[in-house]
């Protein structure tokens, strides 16, 4: 299927740079007729404004929907995206996607971007029986919850993954992970990154930060008394490029092998982060690179430049909104469009099996269980002056977290 | 050795909540007012500064906008919004700073994307060796600063006219101008003094914390608390609390049990230095209590 892609990609590439005109991105129908029907409402809670901007998936997905609105839209009929900021704030999250569920009485929630958000609603979704196909989720209940499926991994299987590849590739055999002070962030993806060491016999340790600390300092003088060989940085990438700060002012690049989970993975970093760490530290991806061939890829970057803001990030969480709303316009233009609403909307979404894409690793579904996790194989790169440089293939996490995953998945036929 | 260590690394982010804290009693005490505007102005002035660097401008440029844009913002606050609520309570004038700090962070999120960011500053490449850490010059600058402005500031208010009108008007604002002195005129200056201030520390701040306008900007919550030590009046208790708190938060960390809460430092050191300086005073709600 990869190949097909590449293929088709390549002529596409080829005709266009004969004819010379840019290409317009394939959306939904891809008729061309703006969608007139009546509006399906869809929503997405994001923590836009706090210590960091989360929002780059919702802001793709909203891009593609507009694009689906100009070609036929569902059938006819537009999506009206409504969103949300949760300001990374509890009580703001529960409030807006109460409104949004509640009040708007969403479909579905599409894109959703958040390190606190998942964690308070996943209760109200599973309540009101609403899908989330998120795309940016960083807690444990995005992932442990029948009514939350992400597209993209999370800091866990991002984390292992990440630690995986120090093992495997660098010798790793004492890792500290850094990791955020919010329950279920934090110790949850720092914590199985653990386990997996302990699974191979290795020492792993972690220090977790409060995300508005000012002191990065003392965490890098922990992670010096850690006694570990290697650093796994499992921060947002503000917070990451404070701590990576406070190491080069403390010249601590050449004692550990330096490694870090999706986050670092942004077009700002390598240059952000200077000369001397170029060459020096590793991030693992949890979908595919940014500026990949595939068909997906180049649709979804057509996408952006003509649907989104020259400003919005085209990062992996960028990618991977794209991928749900894609996903979520593929299943709706299933169903008959007079009778789209929730239950019927949530029951399609629950159907969803085997999608591909050059974006992703792996295969994306989602099923009838309690727990979703589709997106667990990610590649890596490496900083390198002006970008990343890609120096692993897609590789599969290997983590106890994962066995309920791997039996559903084997139980559905995706895997034997 | 690793109490050093850390207790080092606390005293470097403590020598920030000090500047901060006394710049913010620097304003307090001749105006009453407790500005939760002063991160923000910080901020901004970083931010620019940080653009400024980015469009080639060289560094002495970005520290003298930085500090202007502070300046400018508060003087224009003092000038502009503070006088219409000099007699009104004090946490009503706290709130309007507060007011101006959101304002001042929407136009930082609609002026910069967020996307991460570093300050880098020609002193970053500076440092000495002290017991095993790297102490670099930026952060002995801050610190420096700091006990500079602390003495400065404390000579300003005790040995100079403008110094002592100052005092008078904190004290009782309608007595001071009867007996002559040029209320707006020593106002407007405090708020200058104190943008400048921030407008420095901002910079210092954005070098050291992080290139981040809400972090920076809700920097201003752990630096109030190094001022209540002071009880929102003395420099020179301000400035040691600043280093205590950032000694205690640093050391904090080699405790298990305390380090998630390290970020509660600040308020928990204000809780008990109020209590300790309250002992033996008993509380009547009267005035002045």
């Amino acid at each position: 299927m990869k190949i097909k892609f590449a293929v088709a990609g390549g002529l596409g590439a080829l005709v266009l740079g004969v004819s010379g005109v840019q290409a317009a991105p394939h959306c939904g129908l891809g008729n061309g007729q703006k969608a007139t029907g009546a509006p399906i409402k869809v929503g997405a809670v994001v923590g836009r404004t706090g210590p960091d901007d989360f929002s780059s998936s919702a802001r793709a997905a909203k891009a593609y929907f507009a694009c689906v609105n100009e070609n036929g839209g569902i059938n006819g009929r537009p999506v009206d995206y409504l969103i949300e900021d949760d300001q990374w704030n509890p009580e703001v999250a529960g409030q807006v996607a109460t409104k949004l569920v509640k009040d708007q009485k969403v479909v579905a929630l599409v894109g959703n971007g958040s390190f606190v958000e998942m964690s308070v609603n996943a209760k109200l979704y599973a309540a009101e029986d609403v899908m989330s196909m998120a795309s940016a989720c960083a807690a444990s209940e995005c992932f442990e919850s029948k009514n939350i499926v992400s597209t993209n991994e999370g800091p866990l299987v991002s984390s292992v993954g990440a630690a995986q590849w120090a093992v495997t590739k660098k010798g790793a055999k004492n890792l500290v992970c850094i990791g955020l002070n919010i329950p279920s962030v934090g110790q949850y993806s720092c914590g199985w990154t653990e386990k997996y060491m302990q699974s191979k016999g290795l020492k792993a340790s972690s220090i977790l930060m409060d995300p508005g600390s000012a002191d990065v300092n003392a965490a890098v003088l922990q992670t010096v008394a850690s006694g570990a060989d290697t650093v796994l940085v499992n921060l947002p990438a503000g917070l990451a490029a404070g701590y990576l700060k406070a190491a080069q002012e403390q010249n601590l690049r050449d004692q550990f092998i330096w490694t870090s989970s999706t986050p670092l993975y942004d077009r700002a970093v390598p240059d952000m982060l200077g000369d001397y760490w170029q060459g020096h530290i590793t991030v693992n991806i949890e979908l595919t690179p940014y500026d990949g061939k595939g068909a997906d890829a180049t649709n979804w970057r057509e996408v952006m430049d003509k649907y989104a803001a020259a400003s919005d990030k085209r990062d992996t969480f960028s990618e991977s909104g794209y991928l749900s709303a894609k996903y979520f316009v593929n299943t709706l233009l299933k169903l008959d469009p007079t009778k789209i609403d929730r239950p019927s909307v949530t029951a399609a979404i629950r159907a969803i099996r085997n999608e591909k894409s050059d974006l992703m690793c792996g295969p994306y579904y989602v099923g009838d269980g309690d727990r979703h996790q589709p997106n667990h194989a990610n590649m890596m790169a490496e900083v390198v002056k002006g970008g990343f440089k890609i120096i692993g293939d897609c590789t599969d996490v290997n983590s106890a977290y994962l066995a309920p995953v791997r039996a559903e998945e084997k139980r559905i036929g995706l895997a034997p | 050795m690793a109490f050093w260590l850390f207790l080092m690394s606390g005293l470097a982010v403590g020598a920030l909540y000090a500047l901060g804290g006394v710049g913010l009693v620097l304003l307090n005490r001749a105006t009453g007012v407790l500005n939760f505007a002063y991160g923000a102005l910080g901020a901004l002035g970083a931010m620019c500064a940080w653009q400024a660097m980015q469009w080639g401008w060289p560094e002495p440029c970005a520290w003298a906008l930085s500090m202007a844009i502070g300046l400018a913002i508060s003087l224009g606050f003092g000038a502009l919004v503070a006088p219409a609520l000099a007699k009104r309570e004090p946490i009503v004038k706290a709130l309007a700073t507060l007011g101006l700090a959101l304002s001042l962070l929407g136009v930082m999120n609609l002026l910069w994307v967020v996307t991460p960011r570093r300050l880098s500053l020609a002193y970053d490449a500076l440092s000495i060796d002290l017991g095993g850490l790297r102490i670099t010059a930026t952060r002995l600058l801050a610190l420096a600063a700091g006990l500079a402005v602390t003495g400065l500031m404390g000579l300003f208010l005790a040995r100079t006219r403008v110094g002592l009108m100052m005092r008078a008007i904190a004290e009782n604002r309608e007595a001071a101008a009867i007996l002559g002195a040029p209320i707006r005129k020593v106002e407007a200056l405090a708020w200058g003094l104190s943008g400048l201030l921030a407008g420095f520390t901002g910079m210092l701040f954005g070098d050291l914390v992080r290139l981040d306008p809400a972090v920076l900007t809700f920097m201003v919550i752990p630096i109030v608390a190094t001022t209540v030590v002071g009880r929102l009046t003395s420099i020179p208790v301000t400035f040691a609390a600043g280093l205590f708190i950032g000694a205690v938060e640093s050391l904090s960390a080699l405790a298990p049990p305390l380090a998630p809460f390290r970020l509660a430092s600040p308020f928990v050191v204000a809780i008990f230095m109020l209590l300790w300086l309250n002992r033996g005073r008993a509380l009547t709600f009267a005035d002045k209590d």
